[in-house]
């Protein structure tokens, strides 16, 4: 059972596999998930766009459903990634905060990187995206 | 686990091996056994009565909490303050009583659990690799006082949410987010109920303050926020029925660090403000000038009818035990300090203020019985003895006569709060009974004794004794039967 399938992925992948060399295709998954609002998520390919100190790759709003939700991107550029995610449970499209500026929301970022004191460092969220299909999931859950 | 902690681990293992269990113990005072880590929830146990008779009428359950967890193979707490909270119950009916203890199942307590080490940074044990800090609640150790509120127990830090806890079984039922836009913001130990039943609370970050007013069954009545003329470690306030009384000592906050003790500096040259501010108008405040102390905790507020504020309290010379101290109880290497002094401070509408010091050696000050006349006694831990932590007895401090109604156990028993417990049917401030546990080193047990409010003298008119030793509690609340 296990090699037909394993066959049946690459015979696929052939006709792709042109493209694909050079491009790569990234499915963000968040878990966890409460189902109501949306995530509001960024995708970013610096330690400056990581920052809020330059543009992102994609900002992207998913509503939410299901406990997960999924976005598929096409066409990156292999290289280092990562995602800062919140999701926008009562729809007001802000990172909710209480009167100190402490997240009301849930929020995740790429590899599952902790909060200490502050957000994770870029080097703790980055990722590296090859060619070819490649996945990221992060739980939101608390 | 990473290359840090791994070789922090391998550190300590190599240490200890080095030390014989000979050695070890005979390193650590006779002391220690009150802040001894308990690693196992305690079911309901039958404790001994080994003194007096039951007095006819004491009954209910006296809920307690405390740390009780301090140390991991993989790293331990630096500071008393930060082990996981322990909620106890001792129950009394029939003039029998008995004893359980459950921790407190926190977020901070479960990650520490994994780690096989304390992570979670405190008061006064920093973040270690590996610990997450994405919100207070994360860090909320839920280890100082419990409230009742409505069917349910809180157990309260000082940083985060209350947490809820069933009364009947101390089982843990969750973080109390009390409206969803405040979620996670700080809810003080120490909580002042107004003579209306409503609750009112504080959560202080630097010079800002959410100021909390709830309904005696939990509910969110209405928060505000509260401007403060300096960042001061607030641990408890006072009120009075139309103020709000708030000792700001100068133990600043001026810089942002772990462990959170760190992130305050001793001024004593700003001296010691208190903001007495309107509860129905924030804008409608003074703030009177008093001498430089440091003080934990405050007994109660009263106002007089030309509008003259009292409050009494315990105060130090300097935050050496949240400094310092604190810290040396985990290693048992204890050294006397200054202890902290009863004293009353009042507030005159001139703008004069002034401290009055009894020269008596105090902790834990509590009141007696609301009446119609203004109050008169403090209740509070008493007789310190050299190089031991905490108390070795129990007074009575009558405001009125300067009198003190003072029992001493003497070395050996480490004294907790003392609860005030009205008398079925009873009147007057002191009509009743004060619960007090305590830890017998002597006879290496944790017991509860039950004094007479008003001949505390006499010493107890009963004890129990508990089969085991439970860490000393710090705050506590009786519900009756
Ligand atoms: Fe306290």
């Amino acid at each position: 059972m296990r090699l037909p399938l394993l066959l049946a992925l690459t015979l696929c992948a052939a006709p792709f596999a042109a493209r694909a060399a050079d491009t790569a295709s990234l499915t963000v998954t968040f878990t966890g998930l409460e189902p109501r609002g949306a995530v509001n998520f960024v995708l970013v390919n610096s330690a400056e766009a990581y920052g809020d100190k330059a543009a992102p790759v994609a900002a992207d709003r998913i509503a939410v459903t299901g406990d997960t939700a999924s976005k598929t991107f096409e066409g990156l550029a292999p290289g280092r990634y990562a995602v800062k995610a919140f999701h926008d449970v009562n729809g007001d499209g802000k990172m909710g905060t209480n009167p100190f500026g402490i997240p009301t929301e849930p929020y995740g970022f790429s590899n599952n990187a902790k909060a200490a004191m502050g957000p994770p460092k870029w080097d703790e969220a980055a990722f590296q995206v090859n060619a070819g299909a490649g996945v990221q999931t992060i739980s939101m859950a608390r | 686990m990473d290359r840090r902690q791994l070789l922090g681990a391998f550190c300590a293992t190599a240490a200890a091996s080095l030390i014989t269990p000979e050695v070890a113990r005979a390193a650590q005072p006779t002391w220690s056994a009150a802040f001894a880590d308990l690693d196992a929830d305690v079911p309901r146990t039958p404790m001994t009565l080994v003194r007096g008779r039951a007095p006819a009428g004491l009954a209910g359950s006296l809920y307690r909490n405390g740390p009780g967890k301090f140390r991991r193979p993989g790293g331990s707490v630096e500071h008393w303050f930060d082990g996981d909270g322990l909620m106890r119950a001792y129950r009394i009916a029939d003039g029998r009583a008995t004893v359980e203890a459950r921790f407190i199942d926190t977020p901070k307590r479960r990650a520490d659990i994994a780690a096989n080490a304390v992570v979670t940074p405190g008061f006064g044990t920093p973040a270690r690799p590996g610990a997450k800090v994405g919100d207070n609640d994360d860090v909320n150790a839920a280890n100082i006082s419990v409230m009742r509120v409505g069917g349910e127990l809180w157990a309260l830090w000082e940083a985060g949410s209350p947490i809820a806890v069933d009364p009947a079984d101390l089982s843990t039922k969750g973080v109390r987010t009390l409206r969803d836009d405040l979620k996670h913001m700080p809810f003080l130990a120490h909580p002042s109920r107004g003579p209306d039943g409503d609750v009112w609370s504080l959560g202080v970050n630097g010079s800002k303050a959410i100021v909390w007013r709830l309904a005696a069954d939990g509910t969110l009545k209405e928060a505000r926020m509260l401007d403060m003329p300096r960042a001061s470690y607030i641990h408890d306030f006072v009120t009075t029925p139309r103020h709000l009384v708030l000792y700001l000592q100068p133990w600043v906050q001026d810089r942002f660090t772990t462990p959170y003790a760190d992130s305050f500096s001793w001024r004593p040259e700003m001296g010691s403000q208190v903001l007495v501010v309107d509860k129905a108008d924030f804008s409608r405040r003074r703030v009177y000038e008093l001498p430089p102390a440091f003080a934990f905790h405050f007994g109660g507020a009263w106002e007089d009818a030309d509008g003259t504020i009292r409050f009494d309290g315990c105060f130090s010379p300097d935050p050496s035990f949240a400094r310092e101290n604190g810290r040396s109880l985990m290693t048992g290497t204890y050294k006397r300090q200054a202890p902290p002094l009863l004293g009353l401070v009042t507030l005159r509408p001139d703008g004069k203020a002034g401290v009055e010091s009894v020269g008596v050696a105090a902790e834990f000050p509590r009141n007696g019985a609301r009446t119609a006349e203004p109050r008169r006694y403090t209740i509070h831990a008493a007789g310190d003895a050299p190089d031991v932590p905490m108390f070795n007895g129990l007074a009575s401090h009558d405001w009125k006569t300067g009198r003190a109604d003072a029992f001493n156990f003497g070395a050996g028993m480490l004294m907790e709060e003392a609860v005030f417990v009205a008398r079925p049917g009873g009147s007057g401030e002191l009509d009743g009974w004060l619960l007090a546990p305590a830890v017998n080193t002597k006879a290496g047990a944790t017991e509860l004794h039950a004094f007479d409010a008003r001949r505390i003298a006499d010493g107890p008119v009963c004890t129990w004794r508990a089969p085991l030793t439970l860490p000393v509690s710090l705050h506590g609340t009786f519900v009756g039967a």
